[in-house]
């Protein structure tokens, strides 16, 4: 592998990084990750990886990488692909040049479910065990329907703002609005119970837990970082649901 | 029973949901439904005799993260993939979003009240991740060993 340049291997091994981080893999994962893919390539690297940024340095040389990180949405098909292909590579079954094409590959284009089935599986996430026995049959089966609506409306604001929080507020807000009416009108039971279930596809609860399991393991910038994410997302939607319903109540005067 | 029967029902629905939302691989979201939902059985069973908020979340952690372990190895994927949707039924959300509904409505001690129970749990789901890879650390390397000779001698 001498032809390889060093600042190529560790451009590549710091998307490799960037690609994990971004979708939701832990960052204990992702330095591991990286390290191992350098190493295959003949090139001992240190990663360093935080929630906003990787480094990347070989040990031979000076040559260093910082990649800026903005951590989104979980996307886990990408991290399997990604780690699938490092231990492809890692087992000499693809050479560099592949590896370097596949990545591209799984940074543009992978598959992903259609809207319709994303939008059933918020739906499914909107019916929690939890108020199994809490709620009415007819509330969770309300709350289906409600999820789905809060879960598209934070979608579809997530395409044309860049401004974080802001589609998780909105989406709560349009909870907060349709749980309110459906309960004035006298189709729901609960309106509360109706709101939280339909707010469990946004509310940030798996990251809140990642951020303590990231503490515990000694990674404890990254796990204040996700935390804060957490707190900052969870403020927003209790703003969103807030609003609403003094929307509500100023039209209908409830 | 039949809370044990919907909750298994429900239990299944909700982490394969989550795991649609998420984009798991397809492969991996008939399991990972699975595990969620025995993990929300035992939830359900523990917390029967115990009433706390620690027990429960603790234990469903443990049996997400030794179950979720040996579904990465049987499936060949991390096990991350694993927890991430299979945590959603046990996941502090909803009492985090209380909290903050509190926090942003002016009532203070019932907004800290409920940080510091969503802090719990939260931290009780960690601290079971943490034995789980512990227990699995011991148990499952040979089963690998076995697996790998397996594929091999074939």
């Amino acid at each position: 592998m001498g032809d390889i340049s060093e600042s190529d291997i560790v451009t590549l091994c710091g998307q490799v990084g960037t690609i994990l981080l971004e979708n939701g893999a832990e960052t204990a994962r992702v330095e591991n990750t990286v390290e191992y893919v350098g190493r295959t390539a003949n090139l001992p690297v240190v990663c360093h990886a935080t929630m906003t940024g990787i480094f990347v340095s070989s040990e031979r040389s000076a040559t260093t990488r910082i990649f800026k990180v903005r951590v989104g949405d979980f996307n886990l098909q990408k991290v399997d692909e990604i780690n699938t292909l490092s231990r492809q590579f890692s087992r000499n079954e693809i050479t560099f040049e592949q590896l370097k094409k596949e990545t591209k590959r799984v940074e543009t284009d992978t598959p992903d479910f259609s809207w319709l089935v994303k939008c059933f599986g918020a739906g499914l996430v909107s019916m929690p065990p939890m108020l199994l026995f809490k709620a009415t049959w007819g509330d969770l089966g309300l709350a289906f329907f409600v999820g789905v609506l809060g879960y598209v409306t934070s979608q579809i604001v997530a395409h044309h703002t860049k401004t974080p929080y802001i589609p998780v507020a909105i989406g709560s807000l349009v909870i907060s609005v349709v749980a309110h009416i459906l309960g004035i009108v006298g189709i729901a039971n609960d309106a509360n119970y109706i709101i939280i279930s339909a707010l469990m596809p946004l509310v940030p609860g798996v990251p809140m837990t990642n951020s303590l399991r990231e503490i515990i393991e000694k990674n404890t910038i990254s796990g204040i970082v996700r935390a804060t994410d957490a707190i900052m997302a969870g403020i927003s939607i209790g703003s969103g649901v807030i609003v609403g319903q003094i929307i509500i109540q100023s039209i209908f005067g409830g | 029973m039949m809370e044990i029967v919907y909750g298994f029902i429900f239990g299944f629905l909700s982490s394969v949901g989550f795991g649609i939302i998420t984009n798991n691989p397809r492969r991996t979201l008939i399991p990972s439904g699975l595990v969620g939902a025995i993990a929300w059985i035992v939830y359900i069973i523990v917390g029967w005799y115990n009433h706390g908020l620690i027990m429960p979340n603790l234990l469903g952690a443990v049996v997400i993260g030794v179950l979720g372990n040996l579904c990465a190895i049987l499936v060949r994927a991390p096990v991350n993939i694993f927890y991430v949707p299979c945590l959603v039924s046990l996941v502090p959300g909803a009492i985090l979003y209380d909290s903050m509904k509190n926090f942003a409505l002016g009532k203070d001690s019932l907004a800290a009240y409920g940080f510091v129970k969503a802090l719990t749990v939260g931290m009780s789901l960690a601290v079971g991740f943490i034995i789980a890879e512990a227990i699995s650390n011991k148990i499952y390397p040979p089963l690998k060993r076995y697996l790998e000779k397996r594929l091999a001698s074939k």
